[in-house]
């Protein structure tokens, strides 16, 4: 550990510098975790401790779907996001000299979009009759097989986890480019060979190369996944028939349309404990060191 | 070994398709933002002679401007306290090396981990207990808190980089704790700065789990829940609804395309640890 300038009192005055984060950090975070805890395991008419409502979820159907739903969304929009954005980058970055950073904004211009915006957009695509994509069937001559995706319990999620991977794979882009501007030029390079050998050479050096790129982009996109709320409160309201719902929507319904605040309590704790989960997973893989942009 | 033309061709114009692609949906909502109340229901890309009386419809309509107003508080507020409480965070755990700065520094970044809706139930109890429901407050509150997580992630790494030999140069001439924080480190950093002010900046201006609780009070809403507000009244005016979501998505696109020279600049730049 170095020494300081400023002579040894600064480290215990010095905490001054640090009240107004840390304050903030325990109002708005701390207290309402440990609310939840002992929100969750209280219920009207009960006095003292239950765990009522963590054995009610064993027996909600609503609560196992929503715990289904958000771990495909957490697996599928890392992974497919984590994969077009790693090709793009690396077409980006490999193959096109002029307007690289012309096409990295461009490509990173939706998630600069409000989300209800998105999700009121992507509504009109997904509409029968007059949506852009039964324009597109019916241009096409196959209207008779328009698929109304978001009226299906079979593939809600899936078009809701498309707009998703369409708003967020600039960001894999910009960011895995951001890791790339640390790899040398030859080795770049190396990956504009085409056929086998340029496979191989993308695989075994370039991937390899970009684990600290991967690995924040895995957990940054896993807790982005969790958080998803907008898309699927005003496209399906997690309908239809609670098909599409995930924890954070269902947290919303059961604390505030159905007014049961014990039970979102518990469920929030599910919900935080999955972040954990992965927050754990994280901290063994790159054994502490958290990276975002550039460096190793 | 070789690499053809006609392969840095193709580059192209796979690239340029993925871009066009990728834009789709944005000409889209530009387009029925200009359309007549026929065309509007046409399952076309670009309906043709556009029209500019959705944005008249939409203008005239008062009210209009104190969701802008409302998000411009609560977004400025927001980046200025996160890169206030970032920055003096930062110090203390990177330079100042106070007693208990790992701890400190994982703490904090904890609230990286925490997703929002894991929250929002005890947090409106407590908003509402502190009487900050339909209250500037009660957005730029959490807000800075969990912006401050990503901050001092950035802020940190970019003082860790700082050489000390300055900042004993400075203490040497006399100057304290404060002058140097102030007067030698921030300037220096202020790639990092730039980075943590924009990305905070579109957190802010988009978030709407929180707004929607928060702020149930009509001139208290913010820019994110206007869809919400206008999907009802413009149901049979589709044309005018997407003029609305049209302007919305103006500014942050336009804060993005104006500033992302210094945000991707200070990606690169920086390398950013925890």
């Amino acid at each position: 550990m170095h020494t300081t300038p400023y002579g040894s009192s600064t480290r215990w005055r010095g905490w001054i510098y640090v009240v107004p984060a840390l304050t903030l950090f325990i109002m708005f975070m701390l207290i309402p975790i440990v609310e939840n805890i002992l929100n969750s395991l209280s219920r009207q008419g009960v006095t003292g401790v239950t765990w009522s409502n963590y054995r009610a979820m064993f027996h909600d159907p609503i609560f196992g779907v929503s715990l289904k739903n958000s771990i495909i969304w957490l697996v599928l929009t890392t992974f497919i996001q984590m994969l077009l954005g790693f090709f793009i980058a690396v077409l980006l970055e490999s193959r096109i000299r002029r307007g690289r950073g012309m096409f990295r904004t461009l490509l990173f211009l939706p998630m600069a979009i409000t989300p209800t915006v998105i999700a009121i957009v992507f509504s009109n695509i997904y509409a029968p009759d007059y949506g852009l994509l039964f324009g597109v069937f019916k241009s096409l001559g196959l209207v008779n097989h328009f698929p109304a995706l978001l009226a299906s319990r079979q593939t809600v999620t899936y078009a809701l986890i498309l707009v998703n991977v369409w708003q967020w794979v600039g960001f894999y882009v910009l960011m895995y480019s951001v890791g790339m501007s640390n790899i040398s030029r030859e080795v770049l390079d190396a990956a504009r060979v085409d056929g086998a050998v340029g496979w191989q050479r993308l695989r075994h050096i370039i991937f390899p190369l970009l684990r600290s790129s991967h690995m924040s982009l895995m957990i940054l996109g896993a807790i982005q996944a969790l958080q998803q709320f907008p898309l699927i409160y005003l496209m399906t309201e997690g309908g239809p028939a609670n098909s599409s719902q995930v924890l954070g929507t269902y947290i919303f319904q059961t604390a505030f349309l159905e007014n049961n605040m014990n039970y979102a309590s518990a469920i929030s704790i599910v919900l935080l404990l999955i972040a954990l989960l992965v927050a754990g997973v994280q901290l063994v893989l790159t054994r502490g060191n958290f990276a975002i942009g550039g460096g190793q | 070994m070789m690499e053809g033309r006609g392969s840095h061709v193709g580059s192209y114009i796979l690239m340029i398709a993925i871009t066009i692609l990728s834009f789709l949906p944005t000409i889209y909502m530009v387009d029925l933002s200009f359309r007549n109340p026929v065309s509007s229901f046409s399952p076309t890309l670009i309906a043709g002679h556009p029209t500019l009386s959705n944005y008249q419809t939409v203008l005239a309509n008062p009210g209009f401007m104190h969701y802008f107003l409302n998000s411009v508080i609560v977004s400025l507020s927001t980046v200025t306290l996160t890169l206030l409480f970032s920055v003096l965070c930062g110090f203390a755990v990177s330079r100042l090396r106070i007693w208990g700065n790992q701890l400190v520094f994982y703490v904090i970044l904890a609230g990286l981990m925490v997703p929002l809706a894991g929250l929002i139930v005890p947090l409106t109890v407590t908003l509402k207990s502190m009487g900050i429901l339909n209250n500037y407050l009660g957005l730029i509150g959490p807000y800075t808190a969990i912006g401050s997580a990503f901050g001092l992630l950035v802020v940190k790494g970019a003082m860790d980089n700082f050489p000390i030999e300055l900042e004993e140069a400075a203490v040497l001439d006399g100057a304290s704790a404060w002058r140097v924080l102030a007067q030698v480190i921030v300037p220096t950093i202020r790639p990092a700065l730039l980075v943590v002010a924009i990305w905070q900046f579109l957190y802010a201006w988009n978030e709407f789990f929180l707004a929607l609780v928060v702020m149930t009070n009509p001139i208290m809403k913010t820019v994110p829940l206007m869809p919400l507000q206008f999907q009802g009244p413009y149901m049979t005016d589709p044309g005018a609804l997407f003029a609305v979501l049209t302007l919305i998505s103006v500014v942050p696109m336009g804060v993005y395309a104006a500033l992302q020279r210094w945000f991707v600049g200070g990606l690169m730049a920086g390398s950013i640890k925890g």
